[in-house]
């Protein structure tokens, strides 16, 4: 992240300096202690390390609180940003202490859920768990997930012993491979997301490829056979690899599919070794499958641990047999979406790494209770609201698959948003498959700031205009915002209170002035209020948003006293 | 090659998509399907023959061709391709007034060359007389939402483009109203030459600006058939409201509503 290169480059300086000078051990680790992130000879000097990281951990947590005491947030990201102004090494500081060991979650899609699994398994293990779950996946949530379990004196509370789960953004992964002692770093997926911010897939996977060249040997790594970018990470690795994958090709595509499913975008198609066309014996989705290349012999690797025999029960039961060297068993993951049988994959692949007892991978996995957005229920009215993010094309098809995989009617609120976190750029609506929710929807409502452009997708799909409520959200501008006194930091989860009627109050002027200049009604809250009336009492309304959608929604729930605040800290 | 085609029409055209597996990075599947809908509704037959790495492009075969844009790594290998198998047929058939929609990379690749920030220059066509220069990461991209004035009618679209394009002795396709264009420097978007239309609107450009598609459907129909001079959208009219809209939503985001009433040419 642009914000935080300025702190990198210090650090690298600094390392540069100790480095020189060499010396004594920063603090006793404990034997179990995990190998160190980049440089092992790391410098110590124990007290001025301890006393800026005491004055960070002061500072950031002081930041943190007075956030949280005026409601501007959970206080996570500001406490990571003051905590690693005042000591840009605080993270690698305080991560060397965490003697459970460090997991890496990452991918464009599945990062939450992956996690989430991860951490069940674990727990039922009986192994204490810690995630950033409080905080944003960069760099300074990160940090602050961190700085709010340390003391002040720069050492970690006893949550130090809890085992670290790091979800992690994928632009972040070599800032936290190098700041963080890795036990194991899954790798789930590369797909095609938010190319105006990162620049194209290519440049995220050179990335990855040049941080994994300093990992040290003893950090294993959990990669997707299936998709050729990911497993590719695995090819000169000189440590542990252990690869997942799905055995069962009854998914596949090219035999079940539509035509337009065949037509899907395919992210990585051509061989990242030698830059051939890949030739594929079966396709799941996107660039995931079976794949070999003619030119340079480049293949699929054999997973260790994989999936057979995989079936959908119901909405929500993905059924399937799994294979690991050690053991075989039937699984049944409680969650919509074939994606998530990676998810699940990625979490047994790390299970079996960290060879946890058999009945914990079972139970963590069936006992699962989904995160915001990921397909969770909210009672409203009378009426279930299933909440699915989709944030990316593949992501896209992959809820659209799942809801209408069956001939089932659904009604549907759909909600297109282009602010900085979704990604400014809609054209890649076009390459979603929305053909497939051509007349299966009873109901469908759309919403968000680019509902317009969205609805127009739907016609273009070959639904009628007519039968779509398009309720458009419309985006304030920074300049009414000033007029009004308040100022908008977009994807933030929650405001201060005053500034939430502030914003409310810019909301209603803009809506007026729009419809003044006699266009539509509009309005997330009178989107969502007209998808759940036309929805019957005892029916299911989706609600399918995009990244900040997701966030916008959840506050609207948590207006009407719908929904926990999702921020709340749960202690190590 | 893949092929669609709906039977029985008085019109039948053919659209030539370039590399549709390798560029197709900026939603380009929104410009064709605009194009196939929009002449679904017309009951004019579009097919769409896509044209992969290898093949030849024969110019007698099509009446429209489209090139969208695509990864780094992608477009090195249908630079070369441009060259060795399609070039001549693409010049022949600009030459011969057949419209040509070229977005993004595929623009740059109707230019004489692309100067990457290190490395060898890429050749492109030269249809467009003009060049592509990246100054390097220190320049930021041309990123965003763009308005321009195209020929009196606004288009709208969103830009994403580390090069800055310069033009030579040609036309632009328009002037910026809010955005980058071409280099951020001298206001101008695109280029056009006889009917080839170079532009770094995406989003995708066609759905939202159906004026714009209809000119092409337009210049396409007329060289075909004739149309006795008339454009598309007054023999075929269509209900474009929803168009509009969307289009209108994107100016008033833009700043642009005032300039919207007198710059747009409302069906």
């Amino acid at each position: 992240m642009p914000e935080d290169q300025p702190a990198q480059s210090v650090r690298r300086e600094r390392r540069k300096r100790r480095g020189k000078k060499g010396a004594a051990v920063m603090r006793a680790v404990p034997a179990t202690a995990l190998p160190r992130a980049s440089d092992s000879k790391r410098p110590a000097r124990l007290r001025r390390g301890s006393l800026r990281a005491g004055m960070a951990v002061a500072g950031g947590r002081a930041a943190g609180a007075l956030s949280r005491r005026l409601r501007l947030g959970g206080g996570t990201g500001i406490a990571g940003v003051v905590a690693q102004r005042l000591y840009p090494d605080i993270v690698h500081h305080l991560s060397t202490q965490l003697a459970g060991g460090s997991i890496l979650v990452t991918g464009t899609n599945g990062k939450t859920t992956t996690s989430g699994f991860i951490a069940a398994i674990l727990s039922d293990a009986g192994l204490r768990v810690w995630r950033n779950r409080e905080g944003s996946n960069l760099m300074r949530g990160i940090a602050g997930a961190l700085v709010i379990r340390a003391r002040l004196s720069g050492n970690l509370r006893r949550g130090g012993q809890a085992t670290s789960i790091f979800e992690v953004d994928e632009a972040v992964v070599p800032q936290i491979m190098r700041d963080v002692p890795l036990r194991i770093a899954v790798f789930n997926n590369l797909f095609r997301d938010q190319l105006d911010r990162y620049g194209e897939v290519d440049s995220v996977l050179t990335r990855w490829q040049q941080a994994i060249t300093t990992l040290p040997h003893q950090t294993a790594l959990a990669l997707n056979a299936d998709d050729p970018a990911v497993a590719e990470l695995g090819a000169a690795y000189a440590g542990q690899v252990v690869y997942y994958g799905i055995d069962d090709t009854t998914f596949d595509l090219g035999w079940r599919g539509t035509i337009s499913e065949r037509h899907q975008t395919v992210d990585t198609r051509i061989c990242p070794r030698c830059g051939s066309d890949l030739e594929y014996t079966a396709r799941f989705f996107s660039h995931l499958g079976h794949y070999n290349c003619s030119n340079c012999g480049n293949r699929r690797p054999a997973p260790q641990v994989r999936a057979t025999n995989i079936s959908m029960n119901a909405f929500d039961q993905l059924r399937m047999n799994v294979l690991t060297p050690t053991h075989e068993g039937e699984i049944v993951i409680p969650l919509p979406g074939f994606y998530n049988v990676y998810n699940a994959l990625a979490a047994i692949a790390t299970a079996q790494a960290l060879q946890i007892d058999w009945a914990a991978v079972v139970s963590g996995i069936q006992q699962f209770k989904p995160a915001f957005g990921r397909g969770e229920r909210v009672q409203v009215a009378g009426r279930t609201l299933r909440i699915l993010l989709a944030k990316n094309p593949t992501g896209f098809n992959e809820v659209l698959r799942t809801l209408f995989s069956d001939d089932e009617p659904r009604h549907l609120l759909l909600m297109l948003n282009d602010n900085i976190a979704d990604r400014r750029d809609v054209s890649w609506i076009w390459d979603v498959d929305f053909e497939r929710i051509t007349n299966h929807t009873t109901t469908l409502t759309v919403t968000g700031t680019r509902a317009l452009e969205l609805a127009l997708r739907l016609k273009y799909a070959g639904v009628a205009p007519e039968t779509i409520d398009i309720i458009p959200v419309i985006p304030l501008r920074v300049s009414q915002l000033k007029n009004n006194g308040s100022i908008r930091t977009a994807g933030t989860p929650v405001r201060a209170n005053g500034e939430l009627t502030a914003m409310r109050e810019a909301q209603t002027q803009a809506d007026k002035a729009w419809h003044a200049r006699g266009h539509r009604v509009t309005g997330l809250a009178r989107a969502l209020d007209t998808a759940i009336e036309s929805t019957p009492p005892g029916e299911t309304l989706f609600v399918v948003p995009t990244y900040t959608g997701l966030l916008d929604t959840h506050r609207e729930l948590e207006r009407r006293g719908l929904t926990p605040h999702y921020w709340e800290e749960k202690g190590p | 090659m893949s092929e669609r085609s709906n039977g029985r029409s008085a019109y039948t055209l053919t659209l030539g998509h370039l590399y549709p597996d390798q560029l197709n990075l900026y939603g380009d599947r929104g410009n064709i399907l605009t194009l196939q809908r929009r002449c679904e509704m017309r009951g004019i037959e579009l097919r769409v023959v896509g044209l992969g790495i290898g093949d030849a492009l024969a110019p007698d075969e099509y009446d429209l061709l489209f090139i969208g844009g695509g990864q780094d790594k992608e477009q090195a290998p249908v630079a070369q391709d441009l060259l060795e198998m399609k070039g001549i047929g693409l010049w022949a058939a600009v030459e011969d007034d057949m419209p040509v929609l070229a977005v993004c990379g595929g623009y740059q690749l109707l230019a004489h060359y692309y100067r990457p920030a290190s490395g060898a220059d890429m050749r492109g066509l030269g249809i467009f007389d003009a060049w592509t220069i990246h100054k390097g990461a220190h320049m930021p991209r041309c990123i965003g939402n763009i308005a321009i004035n195209w020929n009196g009618a606004t288009l709208v679209g969103f830009e994403n483009h580390g090069g800055r394009t310069y033009l030579g002795r040609i036309k632009p396709l328009g002037k910026v109203l809010k955005g980058h264009g071409n280099n951020n420097e001298d206001r101008t978007e695109g280029a056009v030459y006889r009917h080839a239309y170079g532009t770094y609107l995406h989003g995708s450009l066609l759905p939202k600006n159906p004026h714009f598609a209809d000119h092409l459907l337009t210049l396409a129909l007329k060289r075909k058939y004739g149309l006795n001079g008339q454009e598309v959208a007054a023999v075929f009219p269509l209900d474009d409201a929803l168009e509009w809209e969307a289009h209108a939503f994107m100016l008033e985001r833009l700043g642009l509503h005032s300039a919207a009433g007198a710059a747009l040419r409302y069906p």
